[in-house]
């Protein structure tokens, strides 16, 4: 049986070890996730990447983070001020974190809950991305979006065939989330 | 025969209650002989007499038949007879004054005055020998009530009266007057009846007498009124006799031996006199040679002991007020004859057993024999005071004393080790009674967080204090357990103190040939460096595993030891202090920090440098230690690399035209030095053309190496030459540069101002103004105006220095030459102090960079946030915690809102702007 979940798993081998890594004394492993998280943020504060921004939320635990990205400029989202969530399990960097855009967003690969579409957020994760890889990535999804694996048909459809059109979309969608 | 005596005798009383004097002398004798008749014992004991009684009643009959009605002689007869002894025996109602009045004197006039002393008429007397022998207990019983009503009437009311005055020896009146009562009640039984009963009775009768005076004289003088008049009247006493007293006096006695007057005292329950004596002298000390004072105290006592069995206030709750005396005494005796007396080596418990046997038990002896519990004193079943009793007062005594030595223990561990007597005492408390252990850490704990760890307390104090903790406790429990409970609170604390690395460390390095010395120097934990060389090879055969098998003298860890107790066969005094911080890390970095700026100094060898550094890499192992090795390295490198690049430069012929000076450099491994906080500057031409001389030299020799030249530290040897007078001394590279700035080939004097010189030298104002001040205070430059130096070159004279005053320099108008360079030296003291704050304060400032960056991102993602919150959530997200107060977060936050990078919005939320 155990063969027969490594197949099927083939594409994740971190997720396996992520099991075992997790049965095995799970409060070590939050220990070792809140420093793995506290040395992300540190380094993200260090050495700022223009349009980025993450911080964790004020529950206390660092395991759920806020994120900003200013939209890159000559994309449709140029100038837009965008929120994601992200929380991270209790296998971090072994499991992907869960990331979410906030802020309604029109793009080919979020859905209007703000689901993301993105490889390397599902089967294509590794421990060595971190959130601000995750966040460029992201950042760069927004000006090449995949549009062979749409979420929203419409837009990528939109992209494709009249980006005017497409940014009107885009800032009907978008609205600053108030800051509460 | 005896035993039955009691027993009858309580029958009778319950009888005598019950039926009224009257209506017994109406029962004829036949009656009352049957009455009696089920009490087989009495028969038994009164077998002999009634042959007696038979054959008198006849005989009596004839003698007092003549005054008496024939109609029924025998009743009537005992009837008259009865009245006269009545008569005789009555009291005469003359109250208590009159007893009071006379309690100092022996008695007999009272008695007079009483009219207790004359002998019966010859009818009384008569009539009294007939009734002794008809029926002598109706009579006593009789006589033992009218006591009871007597003193119940004249007496009792005056007694509490007496009680409540609270005179001084008021206890002492009362048991007078009560002794006086006694008599006069007693007196004419004793006098002139009892002779005529058997002598085998006389007890039992004078016993029912005494009953019944002392219920009543109990129930007149309520037990909780008199006892804490009996524990006043036995503390008096007792504090004389056991020695309390004059050990209180010492420092009296100490006075009044000037003047001569004092006696040699032979005896002498003083523990510090006792000490001093010969053990022989030392065991005859308590026995012989008692002081007159005890003498007449222990008699006095024992006489008013007496009187107080007498008139029935001793007996057993007597003797509870005794025994909670002596147990208040036994504590003030220890406190009295041990506090502050911590010699080593400690004769204390001997002393004490030998006061305890000697002093002790002789009292309490002499005193239970008199108040035994048996009021009537009849049976005198006095408690033996029996040896195991002795025993089990000198495992108390001991126990006493560990608990005093436990409440100084605090001062005796600050004294170590002048203080060693009073831990062996302790240690004999800890190993003599179980829970003993938990006292002392429990109780010693509780006076650590109250006198040490507070902020009150320097780290010195408290690492001086840890370390001695460390001492003592080794001797107290060898094993380590006790210490292990006391170190954790301090340990926790230490490792709170930003400051601990630095101490230790700075004790560790500091020179061992001061630590000697009996002067411990308040600000330095010298002695470490002594402690390192001491012990270092101890250590080495410490750390053995837990699982070594080939230990034969392996031992299980003590019952009593914390789950992650660990076994230290020595004391180790380093290898505590170094584990108080979790890795080694800390202390190897401030150790680096240390290390480097005793290399950077100037010095010809750093011989103790690297003695304490061998020394450490024993206990640390090389590896941690690796950075210092390079450093230490780096340093006899740079000697020998100095030497040959100067051959080098010699070889090649720079030498002649350097003529600025010779330069000599150091040349440390960046990577292994910790971060200098410096102030860069720009120096001399000159020295920068040696710099590049010499770094190519350097370089020629090292491949792919480069020299970076570390221009604010180092020392510089500076030579100036002035008009009358010149300077040679060894100054820091920057004020070498500022004055260099004033060289000048005129014969004016260079005129400098602070700008000038900032920007010429790219130096930081306030250190070129500390600089300037440093030559102001070595009278090389003046300053003319604010922030404008000038040149000495002339010394002024006495009269210029007043002509300079007066035209109103700018430099502080001081009377003296002496007191005008001690100003200017206190003034580029604190100017330096502050350009060295300036530099903290920028690295500060950095540090708040990184904070900013949080902040920025806090505010970002999270939205505006209240001070509060952000100070929380820096606290939770920066690696190391955040060390700066609110009110600097405050006010670094308002400045960036002026800076218009924030904004504050509603209800004081900071908000982000971008």
């Amino acid at each position: 049986m155990d063969y027969s979940m490594e197949d099927t798993q083939n594409s994740a081998p971190d997720a396996q070890q992520a099991n075992k890594l997790s049965s095995s004394g799970q409060k070590s492993d939050t220990q070792s996730v809140t420093k793995r998280l506290q040395a992300e943020l540190m380094q993200l504060m260090l050495s700022p990447s223009p349009g980025i921004s993450a911080f964790p939320d004020a529950d206390g635990n660092l395991l759920s983070w806020t994120a900003t990205i200013t939209g890159p400029t000559e994309t449709p989202y140029e100038g837009l001020t965008l929120k994601l969530s992200f929380a991270f399990p209790n296998n971090y960097p072994y499991s992907p974190p869960t990331v979410l855009f906030k802020t309604p967003i029109y793009h080919p690969n979020v859905d209007f809950s703000g689901r993301i579409c993105l490889d390397i957020l599902k089967d294509k994760w590794s421990a060595v991305y971190n959130v601000s890889s995750v966040l460029l990535s992201l950042q760069s999804l927004l000006g090449e979006p995949n549009n062979a694996s749409p979420l929203n048909a419409q837009a990528a459809e939109l992209w494709d065939s009249d980006q005017a059109e497409f940014k009107r979309h885009v800032l009907a969608r978008h609205q600053d989330l108030d800051e509460e | 025969m005896l035993s039955t005596v009691p027993l009858n005798v309580g029958r009778r009383r319950v009888c005598g209650s019950v039926f009224s004097p009257a209506s017994l002398e109406a029962h004829p004798p036949s009656d009352f002989q049957r009455e009696q008749t089920p009490v087989i014992s009495f028969q038994e004991s009164t077998d002999s007499s009634s042959t007696f009684k038979a054959d008198s009643q006849s005989t009596s009959f004839a003698t007092i038949g003549g005054s008496t009605d024939a109609a029924s002689p025998e009743e009537d007869t005992l009837n008259q007879a009865r009245q006269a002894a009545r008569e005789f025996l009555s009291v005469p109602n003359l109250g208590f004054e009159l007893l009071y009045n006379f309690r100092n004197t022996d008695g007999s006039q009272m008695l007079k005055e009483w009219n207790r002393l004359s002998p019966p008429s010859k009818e009384t007397a008569e009539a009294l020998e007939y009734l002794m022998r008809t029926s002598p207990w109706t009579l006593f019983e009789w006589y033992g009530n009218d006591i009871r009503r007597h003193f119940l009437v004249n007496f009792r009311t005056g007694l509490s009266k007496l009680l409540k005055s609270l005179a001084e020896g008021l206890l002492r009146t009362i048991v007078d007057c009560l002794q006086l009562a006694r008599r006069i009640y007693l007196a004419p039984v004793v006098h002139y009846m009892l002779p005529l009963i058997a002598p085998s009775h006389q007890g039992g009768f004078l016993a029912q007498l005494q009953r019944a005076f002392h219920t009543v004289v109990q129930y007149s003088l309520p037990w909780k009124n008199i006892s804490p008049l009996l524990a006043r009247e036995l503390t008096q006493d007792a504090v004389i006799i056991l020695g309390i007293d004059t050990l209180d006096e010492d420092f009296d006695m100490d006075r009044m031996s000037l003047d001569g007057t004092e006696m040699e005292r032979a005896y002498s329950v003083s523990y510090k006199d006792w000490r001093q004596e010969s053990p022989e002298a030392q065991a005859h000390m308590m026995v012989e040679g008692e002081d007159g004072r005890v003498t007449i105290a222990r008699d006095q006592l024992l006489a008013f002991l007496n009187g107080l069995q007498l008139v029935g206030l001793g007996g057993d709750q007597a003797q509870k007020v005794f025994a909670n005396v002596m147990n208040i005494m036994m504590g003030d005796f220890i406190r009295a004859a041990y506090t502050g007396e911590w010699e080593s080596p400690s004769t204390a418990p001997q002393h004490l057993e030998q006061w305890i046997e000697n002093v002790y038990a002789r009292l309490v002896v002499q005193v239970l024999a008199i108040i035994d519990s048996d009021l009537a004193g009849t049976q005198s079943e006095a408690i033996e005071v029996s040896f195991r009793d002795v025993e089990k007062w000198r495992v108390m005594g001991i126990a006493r004393l560990g608990k005093l030595r436990v409440s100084e223990l605090f001062d005796v561990v600050v004294d170590w080790p002048a203080s060693s007597g009073a831990v062996e005492d302790l240690r004999r408390f800890t190993n003599n009674s179980s829970g003993a252990r938990l006292y002392v850490t429990h109780f010693f704990s509780i006076n650590l967080l109250q006198r040490l760890l507070h902020p009150g307390a320097s780290t010195v104090e408290i690492l001086q204090v840890y370390i001695s903790i460390i001492r003592a406790f080794h001797i107290l429990d060898p094993k380590g357990v006790l210490l292990d409970r006391i170190a954790r609170p301090i340990r926790r604390y230490l490792r709170d103190r930003d400051d601990t690395v630095k101490v230790i460390v700075s004790g560790l390095l500091a020179d061992p040939a001061t630590a000697d010395g009996p002067t411990a120097t308040g600000d330095n934990l010298a002695e470490l460096a002594a402690e390192l060389t001491k012990v270092h090879h101890h250590s080495m055969q410490n750390n053995r595993s837990e699982l070594d098998y080939d230990d034969l003298y392996w031992m299980p860890d003590p019952v009593d030891a914390a789950p992650d107790y660990k076994k230290s066969r020595s004391v180790d005094v380093i290898d505590s202090l170094v584990s108080l911080f979790d890795s080694k890390e800390t202390f190897v970095k401030e150790m680096q920090t240390l290390l480097a700026d005793r290399l950077i100094q100037k010095r010809q060898n750093y011989d103790q440098e690297i003695t304490v550094l061998e020394l450490l890499k024993v206990r640390f192992g090389d590896s941690a230690l690796q950075a210092c090795e390079v450093m230490l390295k780096d340093i006899s490198d740079s000697r020998r690399l100095d030497l040959t690049v100067r051959n080098d430069q010699i070889l090649s012929g720079h030498r002649k035209q350097a003529g600025v000076g010779k330069l000599h450099a150091k040349i440390l491994s960046r990577f292994f030095w910790p971060e200098f906080q410096e102030q860069e500057f720009k120096v001399p031409d000159e020295i920068i053309k040696l710099q590049k001389r010499y770094a190519t030299c350097f370089e020629k020799r090292k491949d792919s190496r480069k020299l970076m030249w570390r221009n604010a530290l180092g020392q510089v040897t500076v030579e100036l030459e002035l008009e009358n007078h010149t300077f040679k001394d060894e100054v820091t590279t920057w004020q070498a540069t500022v004055i260099y700035a004033f060289q000048s080939e005129s014969s004016e004097p260079a005129t400098r101002t602070i700008p000038e010189l900032a920007e010429e030298l790219e130096m930081t104002p306030p250190l070129i103004r500390s600089a300037c001040l440093f030559w102001v205070s070595k009278r090389i430059l003046t300053e003319v105006h604010r922030d404008t130096f000038r040149v000495l070159e002339v010394l002024p004279t006495e009269d210029d220095e007043h002509h300079a005053h007066g035209a109103g320099d700018f430099s502080d108008a001081s009377d003296s030459e002496a007191g005008d360079t001690a100003n200017a030296a206190a003034a580029a003291e604190a100017a330096a102090a502050a350009a060295a704050k300036e530099s903290a304060e920028a690295a500060a400032m950095e540090k708040m960079n990184v904070h900013w960056q949080f902040i920025v991102g806090m505010l970002t993602n999270q939205g505006p946030m209240a001070l509060n919150r952000i100070v929380m959530m820096l606290k939770i997200a920066v690696p190391g915690g955040f060390p700066f107060s609110n009110e600097e977060l405050r006010e670094f936050l308002s400045g960036m809102v002026s800076k218009g990078k924030l904004e504050i919005v509603n209800g004081g939320n900071y908000k982000i702007l971008h």
